[in-house]
């Protein structure tokens, strides 16, 4: 059934209903007077409410619990559990307990109602008074009628949606308690702190700032000296300081790096049966730790992975960038070249779509969106922007490869292809000469032969040449024949860099279709490159690519609009990332989804600021951090009153900074760092710790594809650890680390017995434990108190009491005592226990 | 079941939850039943958001686990159970069919006779080769559908596609759906586990037991049949029970210090929890694979006194006694790593069939007589194949190997509500491709869920803008005439 006519009979269903339930109707309640007054309070205020939250369980085709809201007198009638409502009677009304979520009220097994969540306060007590009024209810034009949802379609209504509106820089407004503001993010958020009686928590203690800091900007803990510096510094500007230091170390580009590259389903393999390497994929990951260590403008760093290699000039990292298409699932072996082609694609416009602009446009890919008003075309138009991005292979030969490029420098490459050119010169050389020979000894063959040379069997002639030439010729035949099969071997040029990128795109891509049920042999009605209908811009104008142009020119175009200040998405989807990773929640708390399944923005005025600023700032990231960490917002403690837990238990409003648990790559960096054996070397291919047998022997080839690094570049930062995508180091993946098939937009915080597992008996733990006791002895020789002190200080950064060394040294000696341990093993079971505690894994 | 009912939260807040974190489900009592709390001098208002926690599914399912034989490398239907008696006559003449496989597709090859004589068994008459002896005195208690086709003829993706219902990756395996829809209903060990053939784990190896877009907590967990069953179970070298005891005990101290001023996180008392049932499954794990206490009758029904059958039997009795332990879903690998080390019989489909065939029967019918005496068969669905089956035709110009075949192939499923002694769908007379009665793998996947009592068609998970179901968006309903 086509769309139009399942509407046409729903539609004809739903009035046949109703004229049912009106003859019914008139034999339960005669029709009832109401003033003008009640009538339009009804309208206005009733009427869009039940409308919008109950008839379309209570109205139309579907009727749950037989309770019909479309009429006055469904609502007296009632349903399975009797009327919802007795005129003049709120107390004795389901409806008002229903959306009270009264549960004295509620009979058993009824939800509150609507489901989905409890209505406003202020839409409670309209339903309330209206009960309380007797229900008035419009003469005559009496029924709701549920309207069918429209999606999928662009109307005036739907680009009024708050995201695709231009960002507005807001007002900021005016709160109460000014003294506790120190820059409008504090304004936006106490204003709606304080409409809720509340009252931001105090600020957080200098030793939790100091962990708040390094984990946010670098993901490591601070040494003890560090953490000291910053506690004993008492200068007003010492916060601004660490954050200023912070920023230029080169560990925030390694923590901020790799929250973007979740956003782009970072791997370095294909996946599937061989799960093969995508060769140099390590140096996207150095480009993205790179651009945030330079303070790279955030609409270049757009432009880059989108369109780098239409970039002008010799421009290495923005070839690179282009490494972004290559990062997905490859199958070497499809079951079907055409629907792995436009899965590929797909990956294109989900990452694109969901990574830069936090729109769904996936979803309309066999269809219109269900939910926001994204058409079809608008995917395929969106997919044609991609279509000169050829299929991924692993072609190595750089003249004619598609997934790499060469970018070594112009005067190194000038270099080998003037050598590679004197080679070509001189194997024609070699050819002609021979050829001269070969040309002598063929008319010396029988007939047929000679005959045969002139075709394709040449080769197969020539094989018996030695019989018709002199000595002399044979030999050297032979010497010229040798010396053009070395050169044919094109020895791999030194220094020579490659990137995995695009490449060779053709000028002239193929017509993209609109698919039918998005079936890869279904074209429908041709498209051409545009952008989602709905914010209302102008169909790109693509320039004709010049002669000797790389590609099509399509990806520059929809990289300067996404790359635009006008794009209403683009920096509030960004600025919403930043905010995320600082404050444990996005302003949207579902970063990569801005549509109407996502969540609406708990502020949007300060989304809508941020947003302003950063593209005020040109962009510019780290000024950013700086502007969210000096809010007194940022510096609350976590600890909770109980006023704030009575009316705002989740904290939507900011009221106290969240708790979070480390990050998979921060747990084991910081495991790392208490033991020592962390080794901050930057850059350069990807490493490969210890993974135990046993969980090797998952592969179908236990070990297949996980090299052997020494142990000290094992011991190297996680966000150069080898993303494999089938076999997974067990300490990241336990502790949730991203999954690399598509956009990763939030970790999950899962907390399972396995995770304790691994962390009272795995290897890794237990191996980094022994190292840790090995240096609590080394740096406190003979004194267990001053260990025990050290252990604290490295795992949790602050001084610890004298009654827990005390107890602490009790336990160590006790392992020695009750379990016959060394003084060794106990210190080191004393150490797995300090990496075990919640305060380790946990940050205030 | 759909995520607004996810722990009784609506999805919005449950993705918020999963993603940054707040508690929910008490498990108190749960922990408390064991004694744990008794010894502590007050008990701590400790919460524990259990992933897995045991669910109500959509209604009382006839099923309360599911073990899936995986025959990895894909059998032979024309060998085992899909009788062709046309094609042995056939044997060695070239003869034009379509077939799609490893080799591209093609439309005429060398026919190989099935190499095994079938013979009838049980009331129902079934019809099944020599290559299961055993098995066959079963199949009164088995439903064969001999209609099953697949998307794909390649492992890599066809493995994903039988795990996962589809041939991408990064979508949450069958068993994972099972976990999410139900829980585990026994918190000393996984409610998800795979048991790998000894040679190594299938091509893409932990894929096919990933949670793909899922909480990792919903992954499979490969468990062995012999020494420490979990990973990381086993107490560090040096290192006594008792000893770990004490760490924990002071541990939790130290722990609860920090949980005083930060009483709301239940994130903080999750995480204590977690640790106190890591310890209890220490304890509780290996009894699993303690077989002590099996009467030398069973272990000789599984096969475990024969040395050629050992393996595969304690793997088998393994799965037995996880389902009296209330392990939802039990996957068994026959076959792993590559080439004749699974079912893949490229070359010679003698050799290859004749070995795993023989590993494997008498476990298998072990296992289905042992669960039926027990009582255990009724809620047991037992599900037996492989990613596809082969084809009739030779895949080179010498031998008798057989290329993939993903258009016709055979599947059973034994106990959880199944009908017994019957047998659906049809491949045609030379077993190339399902005709009768088709059913995609999505089928066969409903067919579970629904003998689980869980809604295939509901049962979803939102992600990446979609209300995610393992049977896709369009759906798919279950085998109906395998369901008694």
């Amino acid at each position: 059934m086509t769309r139009s006519l399942r509407t046409a009979t729903a539609v004809a269903g739903l009035a046949l209903l109703g004229l049912l339930v009106r003859a019914d109707d008139k034999k339960l309640a005669p029709e009832q007077k109401f003033s003008p007054e009640e009538v339009a309070f009804f309208e206005k205020e009733v009427r869009p409410l039940l409308q919008a939250n109950c008839v379309k369980c209570h109205g139309g085709a579907k009727v749950r619990g037989a309770l019909r809201l479309t009429t006055r007198d469904g609502v007296l009638k009632g349903g399975d559990n009797g009327p919802a409502a007795v005129p003049g009677k709120p107390a004795e009304s389901l409806l008002v307990g229903a959306v009270k979520y009264d549960p004295n009220v509620l009979p058993p097994r009824v939800e509150g109602m609507p489901p989905k969540g409890k209505l406003p306060d202020k839409d409670i007590e309209t339903l309330t008074k209206w009960v309380q009024m007797g229900l008035p209810w419009t003469p005559g034009k009496s029924e709701i009628v549920q309207e069918e949802p429209k999606s999928g379609v662009v109307t005036e209504e739907s680009k009024n949606y708050w995201c695709y509106k231009p960002v507005k820089r807001p007002d900021v407004p005016a709160v109460n308690n000014k003294d506790w503001v120190r820059n409008p993010i504090d304004a936006f958020l106490l204003a709606k702190v304080e409409a809720k009686a509340l009252t931001p928590v105090v600020p957080a203690g200098r030793v939790a700032l100091a962990r708040r800091a390094y984990y946010d900007l670098t993901g490591l803990p601070p040494t003890p000296e560090q953490v000291d510096a910053f506690v004993n510094d008492p200068s007003a500007g010492a916060w601004e300081k660490l954050i200023d230091k912070l920023l230029d170390s080169p560990q925030y580009g390694e923590k901020w790096g790799r929250h973007w590259l979740d956003v782009v389903r970072f791997a370095e393999t294909n996946g599937y049966e061989r799960d093969g390497p995508k060769p140099f994929a390590w140096r996207f990951r150095d480009y993205v730790i790179k651009s945030f260590n330079d303070d790279k403008p955030y609409d270049q760093f757009v432009r880059e992975q989108l369109a780098g290699d239409e970039m002008p000039g010799y421009n290495p990292d923005a070839v690179i960038a282009t490494g972004f298409y290559r990062l997905g699932l490859w199958d070497d072996e499809p079951a079907d070249g055409q629907q792995a082609r436009f899965d590929e694609l797909d990956d294109f416009v989900t990452t694109t779509g969901q990574g830069f602009l936090a729109m769904t446009t996936n979803c309309a890919r066999c269809h219109d969106h269900k939910r926001d008003p994204i058409p079809q075309a608008d995917y395929y138009r969106l997919l044609a922007f991609f279509s000169d991005v050829q299929r991924f292979d692993l072609n190595p030969d750089t003249r004619s490869a598609i997934a790499l490029t060469d970018i070594s420098p112009p005067e190194a490459r000038a270099v080998y292809e003037g050598d590679l050119k004197k080679r070509e010169a001189r194997k024609a050389d070699l050819t002609s000469t021979m050829k001269k020979i070969e040309d002598e000894a063929i008319k010396k063959m029988p007939a047929e032969d000679q005959r045969a040379a002139e075709g394709p069997d040449r080769p197969q002639v020539l094989r018996k040449i030695r019989r018709f030439l002199s000595a002399e010729q044979a030999g050297e035949y032979a010497k010229l024949k040798q010396e053009l099969e070395l050169l044919k071997k094109v020895p791999e040029p030194p220094n020579r860099t490659l990137a995995l990128s695009v490449n060779h795109c053709p000028l002239n891509p193929p017509d993209t279709f609109v698919m039918v049920r998005g079936s890869p042999r279904n074209p429908g009605a041709k498209v051409e490159p545009g952008f989602p209908t709905v914010l209302g811009f102008p169909p790109p104008t693509i320039p004709k690519p010049e002669r000797g142009a790389k590609s099509s020119g399509r990806r520059t175009a929809l990289a300067n609009w996404i790359a635009s200040k006008d794009n209403p998405l683009t920096a509030r989807v960004f600025v919403n990332r930043l905010w995320q990773h600082h404050f444990g929640r996005g302003i949207v708390p579902t970063p990569n989804d801005f549509g109407k399944l996502g969540e609406a923005p708990t502020h949007p005025e300060l989304l809508d600021y941020l947003a302003d600023e950063f593209m005020k700032g040109e962009w510019r990231v780290k000024r950013m951090h700086k502007l969210i960490m000096t809010s007194a917002a940022y510096q609350m403690s976590v600890m909770a009153d109980e006023k704030g837990l009575k009316l705002d238990p989740a904290n939507m409003l900011f009221w106290r900074f969240n708790m979070r648990r480390l990050t998979a790559e921060e747990v084991r960096d910081s495991i790392l760092a208490a033991s020592g054996r962390l080794n901050l070397k930057a850059g350069g291919p990807s490493v490969f710790p210890k993974i135990p047998r046993e969980v090797l022997q998952g592969q179908s080839m236990p070990g297949n594809g996980w090299g052997n690094s020494p142990p000290d570049e094992a011991a190297r930062r996680s966000v150069y650890v080898h993303v494999k995508r089938s076999l997974l180091v067990p300490i990241l993946s336990q502790h949730d680390q991203a999954d690399t098939d598509s956009s990763c937009p939030v970790r999950y915080t899962t907390t399972v017995p396995t995770q304790a597992l691994g962390m009272l008996n795995g290897e890794f733990s237990n191996e980094q434990a022994g190292a840790f006791a090995e240096r609590l002895r080394k740096e406190l020789p003979d004194d267990l108190a001053a260990q025990v002190r050290r252990a604290i200080r490295l795992t949790t950064g602050r001084q610890p009491a004298d009654n827990e060394v005390h107890k602490d040294v009790t336990f160590i000696k006790d392992m020695q005592t009750k379990h016959s341990l060394t003084e060794e093993a106990a210190l080191k079971q004393y150490c797995l226990l300090a990496l075990n505690t919640n305060e380790f894994i946990y940050l205030d | 079941m759909t995520n607004q009912q996810f722990c009784g939260r609506t999805r919005r807040e449950f993705l918020w939850e999963m993603g940054s974190g707040f508690g929910g489900v008490a498990l108190t009592g749960l922990l408390s039943a064991d004694g744990f709390f008794n010894r502590a001098a007050a008990a701590p208002q400790t919460k524990f958001l259990n992933p897995l926690a045991p669910k109500k599914g959509h209604f009382d399912g006839k099923a309360r686990s599911v073990i899936f034989i995986f025959c990895y490398g894909g059998p032979s239907h024309v060998d085992t159970f899909d009788y062709k008696p046309d094609l042995y006559p056939l044997d060695g003449k070239t003869i034009t069919v379509k077939t799609f496989g490893r080799g591209g597709h093609k439309n005429e090859g060398r026919v190989v006779g099935p190499k095994w004589q079938f013979r009838r068994y049980g009331q129902c008459g079934k019809w099944v080769s020599d290559l299961f002896p055993h098995l066959a005195t079963c199949v009164d208690d088995v439903a064969f559908i001999h209609s099953l086709y697949a998307e794909s003829p390649i492992h890599g993706s066809a493995m994903l596609m039988m795990n996962s219902g589809r041939l991408l990756s990064g979508h949450p395996a069958l068993g994972s759906w099972v976990n999410y829809g139900l829980g585990s209903a026994n918190e000393d060990l996984p409610g998800f586990v795979v048991m790998l053939d000894k040679t190594g784990g299938p091509i893409s190896g932990p894929k096919n037991w990933s949670s793909g877009y899922m909480p990792a907590a919903y992954q499979g967990v490969v468990i062995r049949a012999a020494g420490t069953p979990i990973h990381d179970l086993d107490l560090p070298p040096g290192v006594t029970r008792e000893a770990q005891r004490e760490l924990l005990d002071r541990l939790r101290e130290k722990n609860e210090e920090h949980l005083a001023e930060r009483k709301d996180n239940s994130e903080l008392s999750a995480r204590i929890a977690s640790y106190e049932l890591a310890f209890k499954m220490q304890r509780h794990a290996p009894e699993a694979v303690d077989f002590v206490r099996e009467s030398p009758e069973t272990l000789q029904l599984y096969g475990i006194t024969e040395k050629r059958t050992e393996d595969f039997g304690r793997k088998c009795l393994l799965a037995r006694r996880l389902v009296e332990r209330g392990v939802r879903f039990i996957q068994v690998y026959s076959g792993g790593a590559h080439n004749d080390d699974n079912w893949d019989a490229h070359s010679d489909i003698v050799k290859n069939h004749t070995k795993h065939a023989g590993d494997t029967d008498k476990p298998i019918a072990g296992l289905l007589k042992d669960l039926k005496r027990r009582g255990l068969l009724d809620s047991t669905l037992v599900v037996w194949g492989g990613e596809f089956g082969r084809q009739p035709t030779a895949e080179y110009a010498q031998g008798t190997g057989r290329d993939h075949n993903a258009y016709g192939f055979t599947m059973w499923l034994a106990g959880g509500g199944i009908k017994g002694g019957t047998s659906v769908g049809a491949t045609d007379e030379l077993g190339s491709a399902a005709v009768e009665d088709r059913f995609h793998v999505k089928n066969l996947h409903a067919t579970i869920l629904q003998q689980m009592g869980l809604d295939p068609n509901r049962l979803s998970y939102f992600y990446g803008g979609l209300d995610q179901k393992l049977v896709g968006v369009e759906g798919a309903e279950p085998i109906r005439k395998i369901i008694a």
